[in-house]
């Protein structure tokens, strides 16, 4: 009976912690909100958005708060997406944001586009949306945006490895943050990609920040031998080697940081020694 | 664009659940390998596309490089859809289309009807309008004039496909050659969805979850063949199950060679679309493009991957008439799954007192009889969640 009681006991424990978690949703004044929806984890997740499930799951999704609100015949559905970081949330949000979207100042940044209102702050991704065309509900959106903002835990801050992208030339809200298979490579991972148009040309500049220099090492070598480049006693510097579909690459590598900069060609030298010089300064 | 010619595709490799396997293959570097690449198409139903068998699911991909090289490998057909990355899906591809000639690729996309419900059925904001203007932004954003097949992005109940309004939008859009073909993707519930499909002539495709480990199998491909027999093109998605492993530890890995060539040895089904997200996955699927025989080892890997249980019960409910005491058996493993699986055991209380089936409900049987389709040990799943009947309601958090 003792071991009985104990193992209803650990059973709650266990489940009672994750449960926890669980987030309160806002008031809204005129709107009636419920939730008919699980709490959603990694386990289930696909059964609320299907196949682009797995892209959550690689930003390190933890769970999903689901609620409606109602006035009247229109719905206003609210999604929390709890990632593990800030990092996470950005990523996700960062993969489904366009610079064509409407920019607010909401959390970390948000947009609003048809009938939608994305925004991500600290750990979390919220997404918030209606079928309606009424002006007053697509306005209801940003009140009820603004209401969960407040109501959410972390800082209302872009990821700090953004700053470290030169401005000139960087397209504006186009940065991501890659967490899975960079330039389609499965050993390149969790990387900062930001946008270049300089004088017509067009390139990319990818940021990894590993935990050690030898872990930079390890993706360094990974990259190189994949290349075929002789890769013997690294200890640091650039490396310009074609890859495949993905043409010439400019690979840098100073400690932990390793910049890679694609789009430019070997003749393009000079621009690329440049941008990796100021990031990796 | 310079063409892949020293990748070294050597390391490369999955491990089957019960051996590891090794791949070694090459891209094609120069457009005359692919002429003497072996390349196995089929031909989509009834509107004579020649498609070949391992095709692109573009989802997740954000590198259009790598799609640039799957075409450049054979792989022609490609899926996206209005709402995959938010529209930034179809803009990459159509930056990636834009400077190659238009008849020389297949791309199809999805738009999902707004504001069905849960249970598939349309409301009265599901309407045209929206249909449309989705469309017309996707167009946009692919810089096409035209796409070659539009799906009505998610069907699972019969009923959305005899709804009007947006019948006839897609038909319009068809006749007004925006698409060049119609039809519908179908996720849940497939096999009514397709079989009420295959009993009208309205549908050209139909993208369809089909996979080694669904449940009705042979409703399944009872469907596929008469909406084959109708003309209707067949394209297999989701052919994984739900991804490259086979638990959520990702410790054991899924054979996804052999869960490929599972869904093309099926003859109604004319390709599948495997998402692919980096050059691995796409040298991997190239080898299948080219061989989809299913060699003994891969068919002893599918049975060991669909031996794994995983969580969820499908609710089939050919378990209950083997319980002696007529336990509602799906039932206690939604249970067990509210509390571990949506980590909610308040939902998995209540009905558990909604069912009263009390706190050991299985203690009159040694052994026991149910058989599960997905393996679950059944006795050991009600046993473990049935003691929370015995927890005050109090303590429930």
């Amino acid at each position: 009976m003792k071991y009985k009681i104990l193992s209803c006991i650990v059973l709650f424990a266990s489940v009672s912690f994750l449960y926890s978690q669980e987030l309160s949703f806002p008031d809204m004044q005129g709107y009636k909100w419920s939730t008919n929806y699980p709490v959603y984890t990694p386990d289930n997740l696909w059964d609320f958005i299907d196949g682009a499930a797995e892209t959550y799951l690689s930003y390190n999704f933890e769970n999903l708060h689901v609620a409606e609100y109602k006035k009247g015949r229109n719905v206003i559905k609210l999604e929390i997406y709890r990632h593990k970081d800030n990092i996470q949330a950005f990523g996700i949000y960062s993969s489904e944001r366009s610079p064509s979207f409407r920019f607010i100042n909401i959390g970390g940044q948000g947009y609003k586009a048809d009938g939608s209102l994305n925004f991500f702050k600290g750990k979390f991704y919220v997404k918030i949306r209606t079928y309606s065309k009424s002006e007053k509900i697509l306005q209801s959106l940003e009140t009820l945006a603004l209401k969960v903002a407040d109501m959410l835990p972390g800082e209302s801050v872009m990821p700090k490895a953004l700053s470290e992208f030169p401005e000139m030339g960087k397209k504006k809200n186009e940065e991501t943050y890659i967490r899975e298979s960079v330039l389609g490579h499965e050993f390149l991972q969790d990387a900062f990609k930001a946008m270049y148009e300089v004088n017509d040309m067009s390139f990319s500049i990818f940021l990894i920040d590993k935990s050690s220099p030898d872990e930079s090492r390890k993706v360094i070598t990974s990259y190189l031998s994949n290349a075929g480049v002789e890769t013997d006693d690294l200890l640091g510097g650039k490396y310009v080697f074609k890859d495949g579909y993905n043409g010439d690459i400019f690979l840098s590598w100073k400690d932990t940081r390793i910049v890679i900069i694609s789009g430019l060609s070997k003749d393009q030298t000079e621009i690329a020694n440049r941008y990796t010089s100021e990031i990796l300064r | 664009m310079s063409r892949l010619n020293r990748r070294k595709f050597v390391k490369t490799g999955i491990a089957g659940a019960a051996g590891i396997m090794a791949f070694s293959p090459v891209l094609a570097s120069e457009p005359s390998a692919l002429q003497e690449k072996k390349i196995l198409y089929r031909t989509l139903g009834k509107t004579g596309i020649k498609v070949p068998v391992v095709s692109f699911g573009v989802m997740r991909a954000d590198n259009p490089n790598l799609c640039k090289a799957a075409y450049d490998n054979g792989i022609t057909f490609f899926d996206t859809a209005n709402g995959y990355q938010n529209g930034n899906n179809e803009t990459m591809l159509g930056n990636l289309f834009k400077g190659i000639p238009r008849n020389s690729f297949i791309l199809e996309t999805k738009v999902k009807p707004a504001a069905v419900g849960r249970d598939g059925i349309p409301t009265d904001q599901t309407t045209a309008e929206d249909f449309l203007a989705k469309f017309n932004v996707s167009l946009s954003r692919l810089q096409m004039d035209y796409v070659d097949i539009l799906f009505i992005h998610d069907i699972s109940n019969p009923q959305l496909l005899k709804y009007k309004p947006i019948v006839r939008a897609v038909k319009k859009l068809k006749k007004d050659g925006k698409t060049r073909f119609i039809g519908f993707s179908t996720h849940n519930n497939m096999a009514s969805v397709i079989d009420a499909a295959a009993s009208t002539d309205k549908w050209d495709v139909i993208l369809t979850t089909y996979n080694f480990k669904l449940p009705n199998i042979k409703e399944m491909n009872a469907a596929l063949k008469k909406a084959n027999d109708a003309g209707i093109g067949i394209v297999a998605m989701k052919t994984l199950a739900g991804g490259s492993f086979l638990d959520k530890e990702k410790t054991k890995p899924l054979n996804t060679s052999a869960a490929l060539k599972w869904a093309l040895s099926n003859p109604n089904v004319h390709t599948a679309i495997p998402g692919m997200t980096n050059f691995d996955h796409l040298a991997i699927n190239l080898k299948v493009l080219a061989d989809i025989t299913i060699t003994d080892q891969e068919k002893n890997d599918l049975l060991a991957a669909n031996a794994e249980p995983g969580l969820y019960c499908t609710g089939c409910t050919k378990c209950m008439p083997a319980c002696p005491f007529n336990l509602p058996v799906p039932d206690l493993m939604r249970a067990y799954m509210y509390a571990y699986g949506y980590s909610n055991p308040s939902m998995a209380y209540t009905l558990l007192g909604e069912l009263g089936t009390g706190s050991a409900p299985c203690s009159n049987c040694e052994t026991c009889r149910v058989e599960c389709n997905r393996n679950f040990n059944v006795k050991e799943k009600i046993s473990d969640i049935s003691r929370l009947v015995n927890v005050p309601a109090d303590f429930i958090v």
